[in-house]
């Protein structure tokens, strides 16, 4: 199956209720396979009326998703922000494809790293994962709605383009699991006021430093929190090796071949960084990331580690494991 | 229960005085005690009237702009059981949110929507909307607005099945009985009540009494169920 049917596969275990999407290469297939289930779905008119969709849906009882591509998810960011604000489970795909605007639609990329961490407006954190295979598609769309259930907040799976086109054998039943379950009463059951201005209760009380200072900090823990129980990372140590090369999806199955000659890192959970790598990363004089983008994620880890990260980035939808190795050598 | 129980009491309404919300909100929540709330969920979107949604002592919902409808489309789907009310403004429903409303009532989507026509942007402080009259003075019309309003009863008829409702709080007995029918209806029903802002419009000069006034002269009540022109109230449905 391909990656995004993989997908497909992962939500319908984790208790998929609802979905809405609008059509957009390279994750339409997504929407395609689930029309074809009994999970309640729509196809919105665009794609911030999916995401609302979703947002209602899942307020409601359903757990959800969307799925979309660059441009889908840049269109989804205010509400993506609001879905934090509220505290909604929600699971949001997104498919990456080359450029900025249509760019190069068919054709696979990672360049919506910054996006998918940074997209919305005001102060958040959130939770990104990246799969590097179809069985790791399968398994994280599970793990996706989990953490979403448990963190109570939009959970972003950044998925390339390629990988969501990509066939590949999966032993979905060898694949373990557990199911979160719901814990937010659905809407229809209460007297509660879900709204996005800062609140104090159902109240809203948004002239007040302390009330948004304390809601966010205690927002920042809950999902950070949640996170601890999604440190997902892959280290291939070398021994023999004084580079530590990061990659994540795509990327990180292209340079596979390379585990014989540097150690690899790959973290699967993007965001919150992995704490893990701070400590690996000690044991290395050079560290180099390899990405389908210009260097989105070097720059967050040469924050997080605070110390000068190399890049070699594969632009235009193109990854040639030769071009990696030819710039690999030149690096010192 | 009595309607007042719908009403949030921790939470203080934040409306100008004299506005026409007030009495668009307690009627709804008449609406609502007289209908039996346990099902009800109120929805809506940002500005004056989409504070609304948290004024009534219900599971509420307060979205983004312009996205009540989707949220509300998104709750009714996963619960049917659910009656879905979208209390909104013009700008947030005929403008930026202008597309989920064709696309709502094209495809028949069982809520019933509250749009409060206060014919501006009134709570950024009254800068022209898709709803303001030809020739009205607003912040960014100095010069009066040189464009048509828009007609949200075309928007609605333009389906096979629809149900569109004229009417204003200022004759309170008529919207009850507007929102009694849509929230009956089977399918998508749209309310626009003609409701102008007082703390806006007033900077003419003219107050509360003088503007509401005019609604019951400019306008008057069918009961003949055909497109309504212009100076009516009434309601026009099918299937």
């Amino acid at each position: 199956m391909s990656g995004n049917e993989a997908i497909v596969e992962g939500v319908l275990k984790a208790g998929l209720g609802f979905f809405s999407a609008y059509p957009i290469t390279p994750a339409t297939e997504i929407m395609e396979s689930i029309a074809k289930t009994d999970v309640k779905f729509i196809q919105g008119e665009d794609e911030i009326a999916a995401i609302n969709m979703c947002i209602g849906a899942s307020l409601a009882g359903s757990k959800a998703m969307t799925a979309t591509s660059g441009p889908g998810f840049s269109l989804k960011q205010e509400s993506i922000g609001y879905a934090y604000k509220i505290g909604v489970p929600l699971v949001v795909v997104c498919c990456q494809r080359v450029g900025p605007s249509t760019g190069m639609a068919t054709f696979g990329a990672q360049s919506d790293v910054m996006q998918a961490r940074y997209g919305s407006h005001g102060d958040y954190v959130n939770i990104v994962f990246s799969p590097n295979s179809v069985e790791e598609c399968y398994k994280l769309a599970i793990e996706s709605i989990n953490a979403a259930e448990e963190s109570h907040s939009p959970v972003i799976y950044l998925v390339d383009g390629i990988l969501a086109h990509m066939s590949e054998t999966v032993d979905l039943d060898g694949v373990n699991f557990e199911i979160k379950k719901r814990k937010l009463e659905p809407l229809g059951t209460g007297k509660r006021h879900f709204t996005g201005l800062t609140s104090q209760g159902n109240t809203p009380k948004e002239k007040d430093p302390m009330i948004y200072r304390e809601w966010y900090y205690s927002r920042k823990k809950e999902i950070l929190n949640a996170a601890k129980n999604y440190q997902f990372f892959e280290y291939l140590e070398n021994k023999d090796s004084d580079t530590l090369l990061i990659a994540f999806g795509i990327s990180s199955r292209v340079i596979l071949p390379l585990k014989e000659k540097y150690s690899i890192f790959r973290p699967i959970r993007l965001f919150p960084v992995v704490e893990q790598i701070e400590e690996i990363a000690k044991k290395y004089s050079k560290i180099v990331v390899i990405e389908m983008n210009d260097g989105q994620y070097r720059h967050e880890l040469q924050a997080f580690l605070k110390r000068e990260v190399k890049l070699i980035s594969q632009l235009g939808g193109k990854i040639s494991l030769g071009e990696i190795e030819n710039e690999l050598s030149g690096i010192n | 229960m009595s309607f007042q129980e719908l009403i949030r009491k921790e939470t203080p309404i934040g409306w100008c005085p004299g506005c026409g919300l007030y009495g668009t909100f307690y009627a709804a929540c008449e609406v609502i005690d007289e209908l039996g709330s346990e099902n009800t969920v109120v929805i809506s979107g940002i500005g004056c009237t989409g504070r609304g949604a948290g004024y009534f002592n219900l599971d509420s919902v307060h979205g983004i702009h312009g996205r009540a409808i989707p949220l509300a489309v998104g709750v009714k789907m996963s619960n049917p059981k659910l009656d879905v009310i979208v209390f909104s403004g013009d700008g947030d429903l005929l403008g930026i949110g202008g597309n989920h409303l064709l696309h709502a009532a094209r495809r028949n989507d069982n809520i019933s929507v509250i749009c409060n026509n206060n014919e501006l942007f009134a709570m950024t402080g009254g800068q022209v909307a898709p709803t303001t009259r030809l020739g009205n003075i607003t912040t960014t019309t100095p010069k009066g607005n040189a464009q048509e309003a828009v007609n949200a009863q075309a928007i609605i008829l333009s389906n096979k099945k629809y149900f569109y409702a004229r009417t204003t709080p200022v004759l309170k007995e008529h919207f009850k009985k507007c929102l009694k029918e849509a929230m009956a209806h089977d399918g998508f029903s749209f309310i626009e009540l003609i409701n102008p802002c007082v703390t806006n419009v007033g900077k003419s000069g003219k107050s509360p009494a003088q503007i509401f006034g005019e609604i019951k002269e400019r306008y008057r009540i069918t009961e003949e169920s055909r497109p309504l022109k212009d100076d009516e109230f009434g309601i026009v449905k099918n299937g």
